[in-house]
């Protein structure tokens, strides 16, 4: 409705924007407001627009420390990252009970069992594919520990991320990391990770939102899978 | 220029969030918390709740930092609207601790960047935001303060400065009118 304007000059959306970005409105009005703003480019312009036109007023509020808890609490919240998942980590953390010399006679062992790993395993590929196209290559060196994915025909999505999962013989995923439809990137995998890639474990990539999926579990649709191949 | 280091400091490390760099979230953090607390804590006036939804801010800013775009705003233009609007969402949640006193506008001084942190921040916004706020009538710019800084509504507003709600709604519109033609001026 951007050609109705009210009785003072300004379209009725842009009045709108500017009152929310003023923050005058309620809150069901506000909600409307965020919910049009998600799925209207131009509205949500309006608003960046008018939030930038305010944004000098911001240089009043004066800066205050949060306690350092605040943190620790955003931490907790974000996606658990592989370590704090795997196996490897409870037990890490169960030898550090041990204290030092136990930790690092574990850390000692963990680097033979690698060092063993780069001698014996091959490279693995895989193709992502779904839709009858051909998204992603990827190529797995569980000896060092990293996962190289190259995008082929993958379009990117405007509002989620394409995101990697190894699942292995159990069935259950495991996130490996967020991938780019514009170019190439190389994932870090712990050991225990690397120990399940292996020889016919399925790859799969699903569209998560930006920053990828926070339950440690596939969100958003599964849109391309590939088994894992020795070269 | 430090502000502008800082700036590019910001900008780079929201850059990295959308790949699940949370090294990057924490640098964000670090350079931005205690302006986003402030923030929080000017509009909730609660120490507690001001950082329950500082913790939402920056979990939104986890999420939605892929939406983050240079080209239109400032890294922390960005982030404050973010923190304002987490705020004001929870402002209107509880209604409760909004700040109700009277405003008096006969009272109303001048508006200045007095508190901006730097001095090249005083001379942007006094060029631009603070010229156009004092061509306003005092009333329009103490209702417009009131609804920033306070979070308050119109309905709010009315309260504060004794007029009728329709009345309200008339002074900030206008105002907001005035001030897009006044900055658009420039």
């Amino acid at each position: 409705m951007t050609d109705t304007f009210d009785h003072s000059g300004l379209p009725e959306d842009e009045l709108l924007a500017a009152e929310y970005a003023l923050g005058v409105l309620t809150g069901s009005d506000r909600l409307a407001v965020e919910q049009r703003a998600s799925r209207d480019n131009g509205f949500a312009r309006l608003i960046a627009d008018w939030e930038q036109r305010l944004a000098p007023w911001g240089t009043e509020f004066s800066e205050v420390t949060p306690s350092p808890q605040v943190w620790e609490r955003i931490a907790g919240a974000l996606p658990a990252t592989q370590a704090q998942t795997t196996g490897l980590w409870q037990n890490l953390n169960f030898w550090r009970g041990f204290g030092f010399a136990a930790g690092a006679f574990a850390a000692a062992c963990l680097a033979a069992l690698i060092y063993m790993g780069t001698l014996t395993r091959q490279p693995l590929v895989a193709t992502i594919e779904g839709g009858g196209h051909r998204h992603f290559v990827v190529t797995v060196d569980a000896g060092r520990g990293t996962i190289a994915v190259v995008p082929a025909a993958f379009s990117p999505d405007a509002t989620r991320v394409p995101e990697l999962w190894l699942i292995p013989s159990d069935g259950k995923p495991r996130p490996v990391g967020l991938l780019r439809g514009d170019q190439p990137v190389t994932l870090a995998i712990s050991p225990d990770l690397a120990a399940l890639a292996k020889k016919d474990a399925v790859l799969a990539v699903s569209l998560e939102p930006p920053g990828g999926s926070i339950t440690g579990q596939p969100t958003g649709p599964v849109i391309a899978s590939g088994k894992l191949t020795s070269l | 220029m430090d502000l502008d280091a800082n700036r590019r400091l910001i900008a780079t490390a929201l850059a990295r969030i959308p790949s699940g760099d949370r090294t990057a979230l924490q640098t964000v953090y670090r350079l931005t918390s205690a302006k986003l607390f402030g923030v929080c804590l000017r509009i909730l006036g609660e120490r507690s709740e001001a950082e329950d939804v500082l913790q939402e801010v920056y979990v939104t800013v986890w999420r939605r930092a892929a939406d983050f775009d240079e080209s239109r705003a400032s890294p922390m233009t960005w982030l404050i609207a973010i923190a304002r609007n987490r705020s004001i969402d929870r402002l209107r949640a509880s209604r409760q601790n909004r700040n109700m006193d009277p405003i008096d506008d006969a009272a109303d001084v001048p508006d200045s960047a007095a508190g901006a942190d730097s001095a090249l921040e005083r001379v942007q916004a006094d060029a631009g935001l603070y010229r156009c706020l004092n061509e306003l009538a005092s009333h329009e710019r103490a209702a417009l303060r009131g609804a920033f800084f306070d979070g308050n509504t119109y309905e709010d507003l009315a309260a504060r400065m004794k007029v009728p709600l329709g009345t309200m709604k008339s002074w900030i519109r206008r105002a907001l009118i005035k001030l897009k033609v006044c900055l658009e001026q420039r």
